[in-house]
């Protein structure tokens, strides 16, 4: 399942409707991502995420079907909000269920890391100097290419 | 972002910087020290017991500067090649205004340096002072400005806290500040349709707009990139190593293909997660 939404998720109530009538799961694995008040610059009031509506869930699509293929998994969720948020408000929520844990551990690292670098979704920070553009980062290129074989 | 000088188990690290390339660093820092009316007229006049309060404090800051691996504890000695200290009184707000300049050649930023300046010249001249006033306070040390190395130039903005503009969530709708480029195609022409995303909408004012395939020299991206530099210097941007795009929703390169009413998407590096 995957979901670009404007409205918070709660990532207990999607954990249980993955798992839900599920006996066969052994593993789940879940990501939240959070905003923080400080990043490029201290004081971080507010961002704005935009994406590229579309493409966004074709991306994401994408990269769920790479995990599927890589690991035996049993069902995977991945919302990621867009608009503006708050620091401390949820961004983004990648749940993994697999038969073993390490299928689910792998899989839910994967599909942040390939999020981070493929998915059309840009962040605009708004701080007490003012706005900007966050800017890649390199570290995320290199996790992605972990991937990589 | 991360804290640099902390290590993977947090803890403190000093950065090994024997691999970054060498480049022209320089830091400006500033602050001031307030005092009572007086203790100004008698520092502009000279007539402060320790003497020339003003070039002891010059001193003060260009020496603080050379040692400030002595002070911070994760400091690199660095061998400046230029520290300046400024003074300006200020009589309408009582102040002795602080600002200090550090430069060299070197793989290292020199902003500590130009802030330890700015410091301890503020406290040669409590020191200087306090004789006459010992209500003196020191404030608003900031780095204003600093120029290379990998973490690229930073310029403190003025203070100002104005509303966020609302930004568009989704793009496609007309963005505010959009100007128009070049006419719109005939509905019986074939076209192909740009959008501009994030940044790189702002940063171009362009959100959509579309483009004749007749004026492409050729039939790709590369070509389209062609066409909008010809309608519009700006749009040179484009064919910066770090401009991604998409055609049909799908990543693209230079030598991709384009026909009529394709949809070619160009966006900056994604930051999303």
């Amino acid at each position: 399942m995957i979901r670009v939404q404007q409205a918070p998720f709660d990532a207990g109530a999607e954990q249980r409707a993955l798992l839900e009538g599920r006996s066969d799961i052994g593993a789940v694995v879940s990501f939240t991502g959070l905003v923080r008040d400080f990043n490029e610059r201290p004081e971080v009031n507010a961002l704005t995420l935009e994406h590229y509506p579309g493409m966004t869930e074709a991306a994401l699509g994408e990269i769920v079907s790479e995990a599927e293929a890589r690991w035996a998994l049993q069902g995977i969720s991945v919302i990621h909000r867009v608009g503006r948020l708050a620091p401390g408000d949820p961004i983004v929520l990648v749940v993994v269920a697999s038969a073993h844990r390490r299928e689910a551990f792998e899989a839910c690292d994967f599909i942040m890391d390939y999020l981070k670098t493929r998915a059309p979704f840009w962040k605009k920070e708004h701080s007490a100097s003012g706005d900007y553009w966050v800017a890649e980062r390199e570290s995320d290129q290199r996790d992605a290419s972990r991937w990589e074989t | 972002m991360t804290l640099t000088h902390l290590n993977q188990r947090g803890e403190a690290n000093m950065v090994d910087v024997a691999d970054k390339p060498e480049s022209r660093r320089e830091a400006t820092a500033s602050g001031y020290i307030a005092m009572q009316p007086e203790t100004l007229a008698l520092l502009a006049e000279g007539g402060l017991p320790k003497g020339d309060v003003l070039a002891t404090a010059r001193i003060a800051g260009i020496q603080a500067a050379k040692r400030t691996h002595e002070l911070i504890p994760l400091c690199h000695a660095l061998p400046l090649s230029k520290v300046s200290v400024d003074f300006h009184l200020d009589e309408e707000s009582s102040r002795v205004e602080v600002s200090a300049t550090c430069r060299l050649n070197g793989r290292t930023g020199v902003e500590m340096e130009a802030l330890t300046a700015v410091s301890v010249a503020c406290l040669t001249l409590y020191d200087m002072c306090k004789a006459v006033d010992k209500s003196m306070e020191i404030g608003a040390i900031h780095l204003d400005a600093k120029s290379g190395g990998r973490s690229g130039d930073y310029r403190r903005e003025p203070e100002a806290s104005v509303a966020p503009p609302e930004a568009p969530i989704v793009t496609g709708e007309g963005a505010a500040g959009e100007v128009s480029v070049g006419s719109r195609c005939d509905l019986s022409a074939h076209c192909v349709r740009v959008k501009c995303l994030a940044e790189l909408r702002e940063s171009l004012g362009v959100s959509e707009l579309t483009v004749p395939l007749d004026d492409l020299p050729t039939a790709d991206v590369g070509g389209l990139k062609a066409a909008l530099i010809e309608r519009d210097a700006r749009f040179t941007r484009l064919s910066k190593r770090r401009v991604l795009c998409a055609v049909n929703q799908v990543m693209a390169v230079d030598a991709t293909p384009i026909t009529d009413d394709d949809e070619v998407a160009f966006f900056p590096p994604v930051t999303g997660g």
